[in-house]
């Protein structure tokens, strides 16, 4: 047969398409030519599907035949090495070496090398998962990946070191030795010691700061976006790095999205399982839009925002971000999913982690620290400008504000029986308010509170009427405007699940008023459940 | 004092509700002995007082001395070297709703002896506080035991226990008043908090050992707070809380009141905010403030707040007039600067030397400039 077709995927964004990959080799003038959009690093991959299928110790097709390779469909601009094996194979059964039939219902990925040996390629769990919607039951992937591809169930993974096992392998041969796949670039090339710290870190390490305690679990119960304003050495990063631990393990429908943003990201290693844990992301203040939202040269990679979905986004100094970052940031905090728009491309991935601001009173960060004896240096306009990076939109789009004060001199000693909770404790709880949550909205489109929409969320799950009416009159009152008001709502829910009742009364909607408020809140509100 | 005094003042705590003004002052004038004989006599006119004189005859004072000290309990009455003498100014101080008058005796379990109460503050306050109000209460607490001043309150939730929290960061004194019996633990889930007071420091009680809490108790309770503090603070308490109760009693004592502000917009702050605004109260805001105001004559004198001191505040007023005529960034001549101050020129001209010479202005080839220093 000189007509043959292998199958893989391009990527574009998240969004994976199935791509035919025909070879057609006739008889003609010599030479190889490859159609269907192909970007520079793909029109390369005839010269190294050439050379593989050479040195692999198979005749390429001889000098009289015409190689024509077409990626189909033909609209689609598409990029990235992993299109090689498919090619290759395509070529092979064309030629007869393999038969069409083995290739029928499998999806090939791949990068070649000249030797014929295969390289691992970002992105294959998102390439696999799109493949298995597509009914494809059978994969063959570079060997360190095989563990990524198996991420997806019900499909048969064939983990391979180089083409010529590839193509021993579907003539049913023994299956030749060959060196091993070398690791994906980009791979973690340094471990340091406490590269693994935040596992060390328990909530029951701080003493005090139960409000902004209860504002954490209120948050991580209900993904909500977090700002934590105070002075410097209030302990507002320890706090914030310590949101992860109280987060329950991610369900199989998390992991598997955010192994593949990882996977995409091409922040895989192999021997790396799904992710099981939340994430945490804590970008420097000078990060760039491209890194923090996604983007970059080539590729549109997923950013900060999107690896840290189903997550925590720590954004210490958060005023100190570029402006044009801090406005990029109001679509992924209004929507949980941010989209790059790029000349033909535009991609789209979720970010529905929950994030985390910190910032200080004033760029020197003394200022109200130490309230008898000032010691802010700060001018006027500098605190302005410094307070004027947060804009209003920002502002609206923060569900929960806590200002953090500095640690007084002693801290109250604790009795027995009164020690600060772990965070498996409180873990345990915002799990039962995550599980009330899946089970209100189990068949939507959204799990957590903080996802729901509002239109939604006033129709079919509003507040009581004593409720809705102490909003009410914060409203009139102008002391929350009207995004506001749909912030405290679902907050008010978040503190309806915690507290385990069924729907929210007028004290929980109090305590969500004054969580999105940063107002001090009522003693019996934090004070523990247990005793 | 004697034992005879001691057992009839358990036998008519026995017999009264605590605070009783009636009680207190016949016992102020007859004594406990006297008053205790005259209320046993069975030979009497009217049946409530065959009544009374029946309960007392059934009750064992001495059995319950024992009971009490089997608990770790002593009963301090006045007289003994214990008994805190503050307290006798009840004996002066007007009646509130019936109740008043020193009390009969005190129940005390734990280390601390009452008559080193002198310099003792009390911290109290609502029981549903905020955050907010319970950072300070132990803040303020805190720095009242640091500096030598015992603590007292009352146990409750919210502010009062942030209080005994407070003070248990540091050594000290940390007395809780209790409405029930001083062996009892209310409210229950405070059982850790009292019985490690009762370790450390003391827990009191007016009532006898076994009694409950009830509304009437505890009013009474919060006058021994009042009487036993050389002052009292209110750090949160809404338009109707039992703290209002405490902060009266200081003012009828004549004794420092307190309050700590809140947002305006906060209904737990309300009472504390109108104590104030009618004048009973003074504002502090933190330790040192309450130190000032508790401490002896002329110690513990708080700084007021205040920002940084700049360099140019110091300047003479005709000196400033020149300073601020001097421009930023490029220099400008003497004449310029002159008519900007609108100022004569040989006076300008002394003035920039001796800015110069504290280092506030600078002379370059074109004329004078502020210097860094001026700015900061």
């Amino acid at each position: 047969m000189a007509l043959a077709t292998a199958h893989t995927v391009s990527l574009q964004g998240s969004v994976g398409h199935l791509i035919d990959v025909q070879a057609d080799v006739s008889p003609g003038s010599p030479g190889t030519t490859l159609v269907g959009r192909p970007d520079a690093s793909l029109n390369e991959a005839r010269d190294r599907c050439r050379m593989a299928i050479s040195n692999t110790g198979v005749q390429w097709p001889g000098a009289t035949r015409r190689v024509t390779i077409l990626l189909a469909p033909s609209d689609l601009v598409k990029r990235g090495t992993h299109f090689d094996l498919a090619i290759a194979l395509a070529i092979l059964a064309a030629c007869g070496e393999v038969s069409q039939r083995t290739l029928d219902d499998t999806l090939v990925i791949g990068e070649l090398t000249l030797t014929g040996g295969l390289r691992s390629v970002p992105g294959v769990l998102p390439m696999v998962m799109a493949a298995s919607r597509r009914s494809f039951t059978r994969v063959i992937v570079p060997e360190p990946q095989a563990r990524e591809a198996a991420m997806v169930p019900g499909m048969t993974v064939l983990g391979m070191r180089s083409l010529a096992q590839v193509r021993a392998e579907l003539r049913g041969e023994v299956v030749p030795e060959a060196a091993p796949v070398a690791p994906m670039s980009g791979s973690r090339l340094i471990e340091w010691r406490g590269s693994r710290r935040l596992t060390e870190h328990d909530l029951s390490d701080l003493k005090g700061v139960v409000d902004v305690k209860y504002a954490m679990e209120v948050a991580a119960a209900g993904g909500h976006h977090l700002m934590l304003s105070g002075p410097k050495g209030s302990g507002k990063t320890s706090l914030a790095e310590r949101l992860p631990g109280i987060l329950p393990d991610l369900s199989v429908e998390e992991a598997l999205e955010l192994t593949a943003i990882h996977s995409l990201a091409g922040a895989l290693e192999p021997g790396d399982d799904l992710i099981r844990r939340p994430p945490f992301f804590a970008p420097h203040h000078d990060a760039s839009k491209a890194s923090l939202l996604g983007g970059g040269s080539g590729r549109v990679r997923p950013g900060e925002v999107s690896r840290s979905h189903c997550g925590v986004l720590f954004l210490d100094e958060f005023p100190l971000f570029r402006s044009d970052v801090i406005d990029a940031l109001r679509q992924p905090l209004e929507s949980g999913e941010v989209t790059i728009a790029r000349g033909e491309e535009s991609a789209t991935y979720p970010a529905r982690g929950m994030v985390v601001m910190a910032c200080n009173p004033c760029p020197c960060g003394e200022y109200s620290s130490d309230l008898p004896g000032n010691r802010c240096t700060c001018t006027q306009l500098q605190r302005h400008h410094y307070s004027r990076k947060v804009t209003g939109p920002v502002h609206d789009r923060i569900d929960i504000l806590r200002h953090v004060l500095p640690p007084t001199r002693q801290e109250p000693s604790a009795l027995p029986g009164e020690e600060p909770e772990t965070s498996a404790v409180v873990r345990a709880r915002v799990a039962d308010a995550r599980a009330r949550q899946h089970n209100r909205y189990a068949g939507r489109e959204w799990r957590l509170n903080s996802q729901a929409p509002s239109a939604v969320l006033a129709r079919e799950w509003p507040l009581p009427d004593l409720g809705a009416a102490r909003l009410e009159q914060e409203v009139l009152a102008g002391r929350l405007s009207r995004r506001g008001a749909v912030r405290v709502h679902r907050v008010a829910w978040t503190v309806a699940d915690l507290r385990g009742r069924a729907v929210p009364t007028v004290s929980d909607v109090d305590t969500a008023f004054r969580l999105r408020q940063g107002e001090a809140l009522l003693q019996d509100s934090v004070a523990r459940r247990a005793s | 004092m004697t034992d005879d005094d001691r057992l009839a003042r358990v036998a008519l705590s026995r017999l009264t509700e605590p605070g009783e003004a009636k009680i207190a002052s016949l016992t102020a004038q007859l004594g406990a002995v006297r008053l205790h004989a005259l209320l046993s006599d069975p030979a009497q006119n009217t049946p409530e007082a065959r009544d009374v004189a029946t309960r007392l005859s059934g009750l064992d004072p001495a059995a319950e001395l024992e009971r009490g000290e089997r608990l770790g309990l002593r009963y301090v009455v006045p007289g003994d070297a214990e008994w805190p003498a503050q307290v006798d100014d009840l004996i002066r101080a007007e009646t509130l709703d019936h109740r008043g008058g020193p009390p009969l005796g005190l129940w005390v379990k734990g280390p601390t002896r009452l008559n080193d109460l002198e310099g003792a503050v009390a911290v109290v306050g609502a029981r549903s506080a905020t955050t907010y109000g319970t950072e300070v209460a132990a803040s303020i607490a805190g720095a009242l035991v640091r500096a030598g001043h015992p603590v007292v309150s009352g146990a409750a939730f919210g502010i009062d226990q942030a209080a005994h929290r407070g003070a248990l960061a540091v050594d000290g004194a940390n007395i809780a008043i209790l409405a029930c019996g001083a062996d009892r633990a209310y409210p229950t889930a405070h059982h850790e908090l009292l019985a490690h007071l009762g370790r450390t420091s003391a827990v009191v009680a007016e009532v006898p050992p076994g009694c409950a809490p009830t509304r009437g108790r505890f009013l009474s309770r919060n006058r021994l707070i009042a009487a036993l503090s050389r002052g009292t603070i209110v750090v949160e308490a809404a338009a109707r809380s039992g703290a209002l109760n405490t902060a009266n009693w200081a003012t009828r004592l004549n004794r420092h009141l307190m309050g700590v502000p809140g947002p305006v917009t906060s209904a737990q702050s309300q009472g504390v905010h109108e104590l104030i605004r009618a004048g009973a109260a003074s504002l502090v805001t933190r330790g040192d403030e309450v130190l000032e105001v508790v401490g002896d004559t002329g110690t513990h004198l708080a700084a007021p707040a205040r920002a940084p001191s700049r360099r140019r505040d110091t300047v003479p007023p005709r000196d400033q007039r020149v300073l601020d005529a001097v421009p930023l960034a490029r220099a400008a001549p003497v004449d310029s600067i002159a008519t900007t101050a609108g100022m004569a020129l040989l006076d300008v001209q002394a003035s920039l030397r001796r800015l110069m010479r504290d280092g506030l202005v600078e002379l370059m080839p074109h004329g004078w400039r502020l210097t860094p220093a001026a700015n900061e």
